[in-house]
């Protein structure tokens, strides 16, 4: 971590989505099947849930305050009517409670002894109830990373929500093939936030998970939230990091945008503003005529334009602390969150085709000089309503800093925008389920099956079978470390050759275009026993598998028509002798030293189907014959 | 809420010594480890050997008092007070619609501290939370008794009777009644007979899904129902309960021929053999059937009286004779029977029916096949029904059948008058034509 990190006190804590390999939902008997068409959809609105203390979840009322419907698609191959909220959830799965259960228990963390399934309210529409329902099932426990303790802070099952498949002015719409997949979900204590660092946390943290060979794989199977705060500074949530080299930009892109932030609101303390006053005036009648095709395109589709102007804040909107980081941005993203498109502010009046004299008129009939900021917010009147308090609320925030928010990591590992953060009074008693009492027996039980620390694994994976540590990490990665272990034990080949067909070859040859589905297990360990029986030559693996891939062959049939059956010493010797003979001024002149060129004439002639170290035996004994000396 | 509401056994002593109450913060030190957080209730069936708290980050987790060495009160809990923002000002252009509560929660809050559920009771609550319902209607809501659905007896069906009848007088342009779903479709059936020819429209509303979650069909059916209550040019009982699975359409059922046909899906409540009443849109109706009685009628003659004295019995292979004497004997003064297809039942009980009937009692036959007419004239067994004094009731539904009698016996002065009554339509319990293709 740089000095300079370090001073900026950036805390990043990492929750972690992983979901299990359950095979059914959490709350229904619906297979976990990904659904391409979807014959059924239905609407729903959603409305806050009100908090006894007479709040609504601020979230919540953000949510709703965009009036949005809901759109729900579905396929009854991947739901039921417990995803559509027609009937009550069936009691929690097992399979999905005992891998909770053992993923807890691996990280070190305390079984709760008693269950209690909770709703935690999302409003977004992205379930149908409303809400989720989620379970901690495990407190505490650590993680060690590089010598460094990561303290665990809890450990939760949960159901996963709808997957979206768009959204505009009025409504969203979801996918139900998602809803209710069960998921652990582990949150970490806050760690310095050095973007390196933090990625390897969430490396361990994975791997620890599948150590417990009980957690789906494949893209979109696990996904990273983070909350990332500068020292003293409010938390900023940042949701759905899918890949995992992606954490390093999005903490370094949020600690960038915090500290900017924070510069802005220097900045206007140093004029001594301790707020920014905002006033709000419909202006459509003064921009009539205006240049600005923004404004224009919105009053042609019959919109409004309302002019914020904001003390203090002019020059400020568009002024970059750091690259690309001006709270212009900012509260345009907030804009756009609420499905406004159109806003304008006054530091970039200019660029957005209003002319000084529009300028001049504008701020005569506000009232306002150039110190003041101004933002016209143009679009449908009722968009243009909801948005303005919104805009305003960003706007005076700009004196406090970073203000407390939801945000999404974007593909190119920024952030962007989505809601308030949602308070903390928003969980309730899922009565539906009936709490689940942790027994000793499964407490014993689970004893038993917690596996091997990946670390301890990798380690004896390279003693044991002497990999290279990069090797012993792949093997464990691909998660064919039992078939690897069983296989290196059973064949009398080297493990080092067993680890590489398992695992790197599979890989290079479906970039070179080999169907994965060529590549599956059992092909690959086909081909290991028909190299160990001495059937073929490991050299010829590759060109088998692509045969038997692109042809549709068996791995014996693509021997066969590559004509790679394993030559006989006899044969070696023939090929040996003609390339001996063939080179003989070469060792006349070269002696031993010739070795390696002639070894790569007789491979070439062998066309792999012979075995190197047999080559290379018969080859040293000819050459010591010739060169008078006895074997090497 | 009592202070340690839920609790017992061990948990509870262990609580009382720490001298904790239920919203307190309570730090309590487990074999591995402390753990603090908010004391919330035990549901009832919960058992005695677990505490559970609500942590910081909202979760609830159950901790074994067995393996507790210690707990120490960190903060005694505040009650949550509400107090919910005034409505906004009626409107005085619009409907008066009188929101009778009976049980069924339309629309609640809830205490996240400790997880209770409270339901709207004063019009400024009802208004906080269906906040739509202020465009709609002068709405004024009053609880009349809090009971489940399934614990419904006559004696509530009087009562919410007399309740409209007066509420008529008090001149509101509509009324609501809330209910719970169960038996839903027989209040319906029982409002039907004992306000027949009611001036205004009454209607019956209710949630599938608990009013406690965002996604509760209840806010919406209420919205509904409102509206019709208040705007509708028609009168007479319905039932207003979602259309489809979306939250788009409300249909409205008319009060005798309506039934809950799934446990738990929001349009579960059909409309048997008729067509719909009526459906609501976002902007108001949508459709309305002819044919439907018209506001401000004349002739409003209420008889809220039921006899409770009637058995209602589904007929199946092997049923025992002894079922019939037994409703003789707890002194049943109207039978209902649920015969299967056209309305038969076995030669042993036809001969026990006979019994009863000539005992002074009253049988009648509906069928169990939900949809379609008795006709007891086609097979022999159906003729002996018939001989035996029998009443075949045509389609009328066999739970309708079961409150009409209560109904007929409850208003008339002798059986010979009952029987006439039985067999009439009165509020279109049944009808004169069966349709192809008429939904069940
Ligand atoms: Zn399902």
């Amino acid at each position: 971590m740089t000095g300079k990190q370090a001073a900026d006190g950036v805390r990043v804590g990492l929750e972690v989505h992983q979901q299990l390999a359950a095979p059914t939902k959490l709350f229904c008997a619906c297979p976990t099947t990904k659904s391409e068409e979807f014959p059924y959809h239905f609407e729903r609105n959603l409305r806050p849930a009100q908090s006894e203390l007479g709040g609504i979840d601020p979230a919540a009322i953000f949510e709703f305050s965009k009036a949005k419907s809901n759109m729900y698609f579905w396929n009854p191959e991947s739901s039921c009517l417990v995803e559509a909220d027609e009937e009550p959830p069936h009691p929690l799965s097992d399979s999905g409670l005992d891998s909770a259960l053992l993923a807890a228990k691996t990280l070190g963390s305390n079984i709760v002894d008693e269950v209690h399934v909770m709703r935690k309210i999302v409003i977004d529409g992205s379930n149908t109830s409303g809400f989720q329902r989620t379970a901690v099932v495990g407190l505490g426990g650590s993680l060690k990373v590089d010598g460094t303790l990561v303290g665990v802070q809890s450990v939760t099952l949960e159901e996963d929500a709808a997957r979206i498949l768009g959204e505009d002015e009025s409504s969203r719409r979801f996918a139900l093939d998602r809803l209710g997949v069960a998921l652990v979900e582990v949150a970490l204590d806050p760690v310095a936030g050095d973007p390196e660092f933090v990625a390897k946390v969430a490396l361990h943290l994975g791997r620890a998970l599948r150590s417990t060979g009980r957690v789906a794989r494949g893209l979109g199977t696990i996904r990273q939230d983070l909350n990332v705060s500068l020292m003293g500074g409010r938390v900023v949530e940042v949701k759905g990091v899918q890949k995992l080299n992606l954490l390093p930009k999005v903490v370094d892109y949020e600690r960038k945008r915090q500290l900017g932030l924070i510069r802005i609101a220097e900045k206007l303390s140093g004029k001594g503003l301790r707020q920014i006053k905002c006033k709000a005036r419909d202006v459509t009648g003064v921009m009539g005529g205006t240049a600005s095709k923004v404004a224009r395109r919105e009053l042609v589709d019959g919109g409004k334009v309302v002019a914020v102007v904001a003390t203090g804040l002019g020059g400020l909107m568009g002024w970059e602390p750091y690259d690309d980081i001006r709270l212009g941005k900012e509260v345009a993203e907030v804009a756009r969150a609420n499905s406004l498109g159109g806003i304008i502010h006054s530091d970039e009046f200019r660029r957005q085709g209003l002319s000084e004299a529009e300028e001049a008129k504008l701020r005569a009939e506000l009232q306002s000089g150039v110190d003041d900021a101004i933002i016209l917010v143009a679009g449908r009147p009722s968009v243009v309503d909801r948005c303005v308090p919104l805009l305003i609320a960003r706007l005076k925030e700009a004196v406090s800093g970073v203000p407390a928010e939801t945000r999404a990591a974007t593909e190119s590992g920024e952030t962007r925008y989505l809601r308030p953060r949602p308070g903390s009074q928003r969980m309730y008693p899922e009565t539906d389920i009936p709490n689940i009492a942790i027994t000793e027996g499964l407490r014993a039980d689970l004893a038993e099956h917690i596996p091997e620390d990946w670390q301890v694994k990798v380690a004896r994976l390279q003693r044991e079978y002497s990999l290279s540590e990069d090797l012993a990490v792949k093997v464990y990665d691909s998660d064919i470390s039992a078939e690897f272990e069983r296989l290196s034990r059973e064949l009398n080949l080297e493990p080092s050759v067993v680890a590489s067909v398992l695992v790197d070859l599979p890989s290079r040859l479906t970039r070179e275009g080999v169907p994965e589905s060529a590549l599956g297990l059992p092909v690959l360990s086909e081909v290991l026993r028909a190299v160990d029986s001495g059937r073929t030559a490991k050299e010829a693996v590759p060109d088998i598998l692509k045969a038997a891939g692109s042809r549709g062959l068996s791995v014996s049939e693509a021997i066969s028509a590559l004509g790679v059956q394993l030559a006989g010493e006899s044969q070696v010797r023939g090929v040996v002798d003609s390339v001996v003979h063939k080179h003989r001024p070469i060792i006349e002149e070269k002696g031993d030293a010739a070795f390696s060129l002639l070894m790569g004439e007789v491979m070439k002639e062998l066309r792999g189907k012979a075995d190197g170290a047999v080559v290379s035996r018969i080859l040293r004994e000819r050459l010591a014959e010739l060169t008078g000396k006895k074997g090497n | 809420m009592e202070d340690l509401a839920g609790y017992k056994g061990s948990s509870l002593s262990f609580l009382k010594k720490a001298g904790a109450s239920i919203g307190d913060v309570l730090e309590v030190e487990t074999s591995w480890g402390v753990v603090s957080g908010t004391l919330v209730p035990r549901y009832l069936y919960g058992d005695g050997d677990h505490v559970v708290l609500k942590l910081r980050s909202g979760y609830n987790v159950g901790l074994d008092v067995s393996v507790l060495r210690s707990a120490r009160v960190l903060a005694k809990g505040q009650k949550p007070s509400f107090s919910a923002s005034s409505p906004p000002k009626p409107s005085k252009g619009l409907p008066r619609v009188l929101i009778i509560g009976t049980g069924g929660t339309i629309a609640s809050r809830i205490d996240y501290r400790t997880g209770a559920v409270h339901p709207a009771v004063s019009s400024a609550d009802l208004h906080s939370l269906v906040p739509e319902l202020s465009g709609v209607a002068r709405v004024q809501p009053e609880i009349l008794f809090n009971v489940f659905s399934e614990n419904m007896r006559p004696s509530h069906w009087t009562k919410i009777a007399q309740r409209v009848r007066k509420a008529i007088g008090e001149g509101f342009d509509g009324v609501v009644i809330t209910h719970g779903t169960d038996t839903l479709g027989y209040t319906a059936a029982a409002l039907s007979f004992a306000l027949v020819g009611v001036p205004v429209p009454v209607i019956l509303v209710a949630a599938q899904r608990s009013s406690d979650r965002p996604s509760s069909d209840g806010p919406i059916n209420l919205i509904a129902g409102v509206s019709v209550a208040g705007t509708a040019g028609f009168a007479g009982v319905y039932v207003a309960m979602h259309l489809g699975e979306s939250d788009d359409k409300v249909a409205l059922h008319g009060g005798t021929r309506v039934r809950k046909n799934h446990t738990s899906r929001r349009d579960a409540f059909v409309s048997v053999g008729v067509p719909l009443a009526a459906v609501w849109g976002k902007s108001g109706a949508e459709y309305v059937s002819d044919g439907l009685p018209m506001r401000g009628g004349s002739s409003f003659a209420p008889k809220t009286r039921f006899e409770e004295k009637v058995v209602l019995m589904k007929f199946y292979p092997s049923m025992p004779a002894g079922l019939i004497k037994a409703a003789r004997k707890i002194g049943a003064k109207a039978l209902v029977i649920e015969g299967t297809g056209l309305g038969h039942v076995s030669k042993e009980i036809v001969r026990e029916l006979e019994l009863f009937v000539n005992g002074g009692g009253l049988a009648c036959m509906t069928s169990q096949c939900i949809g379609g007419r008795v006709d007891l004239s086609v097979y022999d067994t159906g003729r002996d029904l018939l001989h035996a004094g029998v009443l075949p009731l045509e389609d009328m539904l066999s739970e309708t059948a079961l409150v009409k009698a209560m109904w007929v016996l409850g208003n008339s002065r002798s059986l010979g008058k009952a029987k006439e009554m039985m067999v009439a339509n009165i509020v279109g319990e049944t009808t004169s034509r069966s349709f192809p293709g008429t939904p069940l």
